[in-house]
């Protein structure tokens, strides 16, 4: 029971961060456009979008980090076993735990030619298996395999929320903070604190 | 221009991670009274089986959650990827096992033919056609001639909709169903690899067709051709 209710928390937790992360891709990809095609700059618009700009590749790291965990969660401690396509989408959201956080502490902006395409390559998987999940196939070969089968919703938060779709949520999240991001030279912040 | 640091961009940014953090703790603890006061386990796994309708079913409980089985004879081989399916004309094994309110049920040759269905209760396949099977039964009846009985494997509580037995007392379902032992030795004596699983067998019990998918009214009712003619049926 009380691993139930467990579960269940970490499931609201989890698709709640990934809501978040899609107001995050609305907010900055509404700012971007703002920021483009707006011919008087808006003062705080701009402000806070070069702020979110140099916070944007430690924050990629934190979302790579923190679904690298949320997996781990549920295949290692719920026991949840992932199917052929969580696999992949693994593949692609698992090395940016590690290679992020090498970015960010290097303040390296060009890792997003690395990263943006395999991101890119998890989001359209996950895309499709959020799709399977929400809408398993109806034609005559439909079936579960008997192992794993990627239709199985192991969760279901807010009546659309899956674990693919949370992958999606944070590979989308992760691809625009890498567009955007611009962090500040370690001898700009050097410079400032002297 | 936005390469360039703003003016007071360490505390700025400092405000953004605080920002985060604090609306991180709240989703966090909006999470952990949600799903705590509600008592519901909030959308993931597991539904409860309560509110389970009465109703002619065989399953007027479905409190028994894993079976204890006993399988004799020589278990099916899996279906083969493409050609012909090896098990056909094989005898299947004889599974002796309790349905989900302790009645004891036997499936294997019982001297007349035969459609065993092979349901998991995570399944959402075998969510749709149990509905979906059991509808047709309430319009057309129990074929005559052909027993019907189902095999409800894979029992995981760590996965959705579980116990299968709640959840086929909430489907009214009526086709007398044996759950299968946690290592579901039921289903691998059957040579089941996915599900929904049918094994249409003659009266001695020999194998005349398998197939695993959801199936549509015409292929459905191939199936019971099948069981009565003693040949697989073409469904096109």
């Amino acid at each position: 029971m009380i691993a139930a209710q467990t579960v269940s928390t970490m499931s609201f937790f989890f698709a709640s961060l990934a809501l978040l992360c899609w107001a995050a891709v609305v907010l900055i990809g509404t700012g971007a456009l703002l920021g483009r095609f707006v011919s008087r700059p808006i003062p705080l618009v701009e402000s806070l979008g070069a702020d979110i700009r140099r916070v944007a590749l430690p924050l990629a790291w934190l979302i790579a980090a923190v679904t690298m965990l949320g997996s781990l969660y549920y295949s290692r401690i719920q026991h949840y076993i992932p199917c052929e396509l969580c696999w992949y989408q693994r593949i692609c959201i698992y090395p940016f735990a590690v290679i992020l956080g090498i970015a960010a502490w290097r303040r390296d902006a060009g890792v997003r030619v690395y990263a943006v395409p395999v991101l890119a390559i998890g989001a359209m998987v996950a895309a499709y298996h959020t799709w399977v999940q929400a809408y398993p196939p109806v034609d005559g070969t439909s079936f579960c395999t008997a192992d794993a089968p990627c239709t199985l919703r192991y969760v279901w938060e807010f009546g659309f929320v899956s674990l693919p779709f949370m992958a999606l949520s944070a590979c989308c999240c992760m691809i625009v903070l890498l567009l955007i991001a611009r962090p500040a030279p370690r001898t700009a912040t050097t410079s400032e604190s002297s | 221009m936005s390469n360039q640091p703003s003016s007071n961009g360490p505390s700025s940014t400092r405000w953004i991670w605080i920002g985060i953090a604090v609306v991180v703790v709240v989703v966090g603890v909006l999470a952990f009274v949600v799903t705590r006061s509600d008592g519901s386990g909030g959308g993931s796994a597991t539904p409860n089986g309560d509110g389970a309708t009465p109703g002619v079913t065989v399953v007027p409980v479905g409190k028994v959650a894993v079976g204890a089985i006993v399988v004799t004879g020589t278990q099916l081989p899996e279906i083969a990827t493409s050609g012909t399916d090896p098990a056909v004309g094989q005898v299947i094994p004889t599974i002796e096992g309790q349905t989900f309110d302790g009645t004891a049920l036997s499936i294997g040759p019982t001297g007349e033919p035969t459609i065993i269905m092979v349901v998991a209760h995570w399944c959402p396949h075998c969510q749709r056609e149990v509905p979906f099977l059991q509808s047709w039964l309430t319009a057309n009846g129990a074929p005559e001639g052909v027993r019907l009985v189902a095999l409800a494997t894979s029992n995981d509580s760590g996965k959705p909709n579980y116990p299968a037995g709640q959840w086929l007392v909430r489907e009214k379902w009526t086709i007398p169903t044996m759950v299968d032992d946690k290592a579901s030795d039921g289903a691998q004596a059957l040579g089941v690899t996915g599900f929904p699983y049918f094994i249409v067998v003659d009266a001695e019990g020999k194998v005349i067709e398998r197939t695993s998918g959801e199936l549509t009214t015409t292929q459905w009712e191939a199936l019971i051709a099948a069981a009565k003619s003693g040949s697989a049926q073409p469904t096109a």
